[in-house]
């Protein structure tokens, strides 16, 4: 177990090593160079980027003076907002981007995981139509067309909600139903055919053949096997629940992360996509990374570390 | 239990098989293909969205063809119209009959013909910023549109609140026009060739990438494969959405950009499967028969292993083209899609959700499309995989 | 004989598919009597274990018992509700399955299955439950019976959880012991120590067992009386010396002569069955086995034969009973069947 771990978080390294180098290599492969100063930069950026990545150096020393800093969790200054360090701009919108991220996965369990499980037993009758209606309608609908439509009707139209901004909680009720529809949805399906797929299983018949209640059948033998791949893609689902973030906060005029790095696309602010694009990644790998340990913790028959 | 009942004698000579007996209480059997034909036309909602892809595939391609409109052509003066309005008829003194209706948003009288064509917009007198109202002359009859309170309402000189004549379909612009004054009708289509090509393109390119990369790994198999699925684990950790984004910001906006983009980030799932695929058809006894009877390795490949895994292949790329749409129109809608005048749904959609408050109509066409392609391709999916292997069924 | 422990009376089950109404079992009847062993013999589709799976009502839910009764000490066991059928299975009839790869909850311990059967049948506490438990291992002799308790079912091997599929099975000591195949699964040297193990338990705790299989070598080995079935209904039945020694249906021949012996020194060819088990969604109106029998007759072809016993059939012999219409009284003599054999005879 502590070697997997460690394999795992080793793993870990070797992806965030390539992904700083895709990245770094990537963000210099824009026509014009990101640092290139003709892009008219004010004196004082250029200044510290030159202080910081040493704009004269070949790139391979630019690259190796960009590792150095990473490692001491440093991302450098902002290209475009003079004296605004990207570890700034991540502190500043890190808050609302894990408040409402995980609102959503509470969200994702507590509404997918029971959507999943109601349908699953009332197999073929109205309640599991019904779920799959809408399940099937969630996984359709992009989530800025429900954020949008959300918008419009409760926020414009009803007045219930504020349109924008985080003052009180019903502020984030819209932004939390937007970003987790898709997931809500996709898990209310997984679980279901899952848990179709244990109850089928001879080990459930086992069960009622040893004349457990139907209610022990479900929680103890069913339950906890077909939450198994439910879990797997826990991990994946909080990767994109983040990145979904990107439209959600635009929409909603959030101030998160998402926002900040949709405005560094727009202003082409080449230090902050990169510096948050390298942070994105490290979240969702540290979550994958937990989640996967969860994993571990549920299913014994991974304990001996022969699967990966 | 004896059967007192006489039996005649005839009943106890043998059996005469020559009749076919034995042939009849076997089931029709039917040939695998055709047995996945018919569990898929058996699943409504599949046929419906096979009927709707083939639909909506057509009038992508010709539908711009037939419309009088382009996708860039702009009409500032008819800008905003909406779908459906309700008309008011003005006769003046000669007789002359105006029909027209009134832009709520916006306070422009457009004048419509009879059989629902818009003809122009009205011109009216000096706006009155201050009591909010404004005069329109139709001959010698004067309206006044009086926005001081809403909704606005159109009054005669006698003071009688004009009443609207029923609804009418806009036979111009049958589903309006947006801010710039553009056909919503025709960029919709023109939006559905885009992010269809989009989809198909980088799937296709996925799709090739997958086959190839997963194939090798799979038939090699030992060290290399070991290797290459690594490297596959590596990219899979990797939030590829990020890796689209900057691909986009490297690339510039564009059509081909974003197939680049797209096509080469999302062919790991593909490659994982194929090799998947290939791992347990090569243990299958036909592959070790054409190997021993001296089939080449390309051979192999060709003919025994990839048309076996064919069925998941299948299910994976109907499964990759929603998801290439939704990429697409994600990333439209943050700003790295194709570039204006072009149109994809993505960029309808945010186009759409800038004039939200005034105009949400606008909203509804492009995210009923995206939506209901998302359905059929999602349905289609689902009964494709139902129909392959019945096994799967949930 | 005693009175029947557990007596079945022309049940019928029947699964609904999109083809239609699959009948898998079709009027089917026998006897289980305290302390035997009852051989329940068929190809797969045959319906052996559906039935099995029909009196403990455990079918999955596209299935319907649709008529019969099934007599467990004298209650109808299709006429008790859900909540009383819980407090009977597991704990007066306990099934092993055929698989024990797949029969065991991988997610949880060996030691948590058993303890908790015990503990939903028994007024015992925990801790007892576990002593007991682990008196079970010692029973079905898996080493080390504590510390295996605490094990995941992947850390056996196949053999090994059947024998905790045993355990579990006996933990409330059953009257009624039914086995699906339970030695299928398994490698050919661990199959008979599977099924001595289960000889030896049943003699010691009395109990008795239907044992479901396909491999007649099994039946031979330790059961005491046969029910041969074929298409949903029982062909021919009877104990196991008269089935082996003079099987009266031409089912059953078949059946034998398809098996290898390895006394039988006259290098005799195996014979297989031709042809393939019935539909049963359209099942033949006559005999299910007329159109792959060497015999059939066009009154087989037509009509369903009732099951003959010796009272009108002088070549069956006591309490056998053969499904077939050649031992209608007015049937044409086929020696080996209603007829003397020509080695028998001699």
């Amino acid at each position: 177990m502590p070697l997997y771990v460690l394999q795992r978080l080793g793993l870990m390294l070797v992806t965030l090593f390539a992904i700083v180098t895709l990245t770094f290599f990537l963000m210099h492969a824009v026509p014009g160079g990101p640092f290139v100063s003709e892009r008219m930069l004010a004196p004082e950026i250029e200044a510290a980027l030159n202080a910081k990545f040493g704009l004269s150096d070949p790139i391979w020393v630019q690259y190796l003076n960009y590792l150095r800093s990473i490692m001491m969790f440093d991302l450098g200054p902002s290209f475009k907002y003079p004296g605004v360090s990207v570890n700034q701009m991540i502190a500043d919108g890190l808050p609302v981007t894990l408040r409402t991220g995980l609102l959503a996965v509470i969200c994702v369990i507590a509404l997918g995981v029971p959507m999943g499980i109601v349908a699953a037993l009332n197999r073929n009758k109205w309640p599991d139509t019904a779920v799959m209606m809408v399940a099937t309608m969630g996984v359709a609908i992009p989530s800025y067309v429900i954020a949008t439509v959300l918008l419009y009707v409760f926020a414009l139209r009803l007045g219930w909600v504020p349109t924008f901004g985080l003052d009180d909680w019903r502020g984030y009720i819209l932004p939390v139903l937007a970003l987790s529809g898709f997931w809500v949805s996709f898990v209310a399906r997984l679980s279901r055919s899952s848990l179709l797929e244990t109850l089928d299983q001879d080990y459930m018949t086992t069960a009622r053949a040893k004349g457990l209640k139907p209610g022990q059948v479900l929680f103890k033998h069913g339950l906890r096997n077909s939450l198994i791949p439910v879990v797997t893609v826990l991990g994946p689902v909080t990767a994109n629940l983040l990145t979904g973030s990107f439209v959600i906060e635009q929409i909603f005029a959030l101030p998160g992360i998402g926002r900040h790095f949709v405005l560094s696309i727009t202003n082409r602010d080449y230090t902050a996509i990169m510096g948050i694009t390298i942070f994105y990644a490290a979240l969702l790998m540290v979550m994958i990374l937990i989640v996967d340990l969860l994993y571990l913790w549920l299913d014994p028959r991974i304990k001996l570390g022969k699967q990966a | 239990m004896s059967d007192d009942t006489n039996i005649p004698p005839v009943m106890w000579e043998k059996l005469d098989r020559t009749a076919g007996a034995a042939e009849v209480i076997t089931a029709p059997s039917l040939t695998y293909w055709q047995d996945v034909r018919r569990r898929l036309w058996a699943n409504k909602p599949a046929v419906v969205s096979i009927a709707f892809i083939i639909l909506l595939i057509l009038s992508a391609i010709f539908g711009p063809m037939l419309s009088p409109f382009s996708y860039y052509e702009q009409n500032l003066k008819l800008a905003n119209i909406p779908p459906v309005f309700e008309t008011y008829r003005v006769t003046d003194s000669t007789g002359a009959e105006t029909r027209f209706f009134l832009n709520a948003s916006n306070f422009n009288l457009y004048e419509v013909d009879n059989s629902g064509h818009i003809v122009g917009i009205i011109r009216g007198e000096r706006k009155d910023m201050l009591k909010k109202s404004q005069a329109f002359q139709f001959g010698d009859k004067i309206v006044v549109l009086d926005y001081s309170s809403l909704p606005a309402r159109l009054v005669a000189p006698d003071g009688a609140v004009l009443q609207p004549e029923g609804w009418q379909w806009n036979m111009t612009y049958l589903f309006g026009t947006d801010q710039l004054g553009r056909d919503v009708l025709v960029r919709q289509l023109y939006g559905a060739r885009i992010s269809l090509t989009v989809a198909f393109v980088a799937t296709l390119v996925n799709f090739f990438i997958g086959i190839f990369y997963g194939g090798i790994a799979g038939y090699i198999g030992g060290k290399t494969d070991a290797v290459m699925m690594r490297i596959v684990e590596i990219i899979s950790t990797i939030p590829l959405t990020l890796y689209v984004i900057l691909l986009m910001v490297v690339l510039d906006s564009g059509l081909i950009s974003i197939v680049v983009a797209i096509g080469s980030v999302f062919w790991v799932d593909m490659a994982r499967m194929v090799r998947g695929q290939i791992l347990m058809l090569k243990q299958q006894d036909y592959v070790a028969a054409a190997r021993t009877m001296g089939a080449g390795t390309g051979r192999i490949l060709t003919k025994h292993l990839l048309p076996n895994s064919i069925g998941p292949i299948l299910v994976t790329l109907t499964m990759l083209i929603p998801s290439a749409i939704f990429i697409e129109s994600f990333m439209s809608f943050i700003g790295l899609g194709v570039t204006p005048p072009m149109a994809s749904w993505g960029t309808l959609t945010s186009e759409a959700v800038e004039t939200l408050r005034a105009y949400p109509h606008q909203l509804f066409f492009p995210a009923a499309a995206i939506s209901l392609t998302m359905f059929a391709f999602n349905f289609l999916g689902d009964g494709l995989r139902d129909a392959l292997d019945p096994r799967m069924r949930k | 004989m005693s009175v029947p422990m557990l007596s079945v009376r022309d049940l019928r089950t029947s699964f609904f598919s999109q083809r239609g109404e699959v009948q898998a079992v079709r009027g089917v009847s026998f006897d289980v009597h305290p302390g035997e062993i009852l051989g329940i013999v068929g190809e797969s589709g045959s319906g052996k274990s559906i039935t099995c799976m029909s009196i403990l009502r455990l079918l999955k839910s596209s299935g319907r018992i649709m008529g019969g009764e099934a007599l467990f000490d004298g209650r109808d066991l299709f006429g008790l509700d859900e909540d009383a059928m819980r407090d009977l299975r597991g704990n007066d009839i306990a099934v092993i399955f055929q698989d024990p790869m797949t029969s065991l909850n991988p997610t949880l311990t060996v030691g948590e299955q058993v303890i908790e059967t015990i503990l939903r049948h028994r007024k015992v506490s925990r801790a007892e439950a576990r002593a007991r438990a682990i008196e079970l291992f010692e029973l079905v002799r898996i080493p080390s019976a504590a510390k295996r308790l605490k094990s995941y079912p992947h850390e056996f091997s196949g053999g090994m959880r059947q024998r905790v599929m045993i355990a579990m099975a006996l933990s409330c000591d059953p009257k009624l012991l039914i086995a699906d195949e339970p030695t299928t699964a398994l490698d050919v040297t661990i199959q008979r120590q599977i099924l001595l193990l289960l000889k030896e338990l049943q003699s010691r705790l009395g109990m008795a067992v239907i044992l479901i299989t396909h491999d007649l070598g099994v039946i031979a080995e330790v059961t005491d009386r046969i029910v041969v079935m074929y298409g949903g209904m029982v062909m021919e039945q009877g104990s196991v010396r008269d089935l082996f020694a003079h099987p009266r249906h031409p089912y059953t021949q078949g059946l034998l002569s398809s098996v290898p012996d390895l006394r039988d020194d006259t290098h005799r060819r195996l014979t297989p069955i031709p042809g393939s088990p019935p539909d049963m969604v359209h099942p033949p109106a006559g005999c299910p086995f007329a159109p792959r029998c060497i015999h059939a007759m066009n009154q087989c072809a037509q009509a369903m034969p009732p099951l003959f016993t010796t009272a009108t059939a002088p070549a069956l012999a006591a309490g056998q009973g053969a499904r077939c219409w050649l031992h209608h009284a007015e049937a044409p003599a086929v020696p080996g069947v209603n007829a003397p054999a020509l080695e028998e005879a001699v």
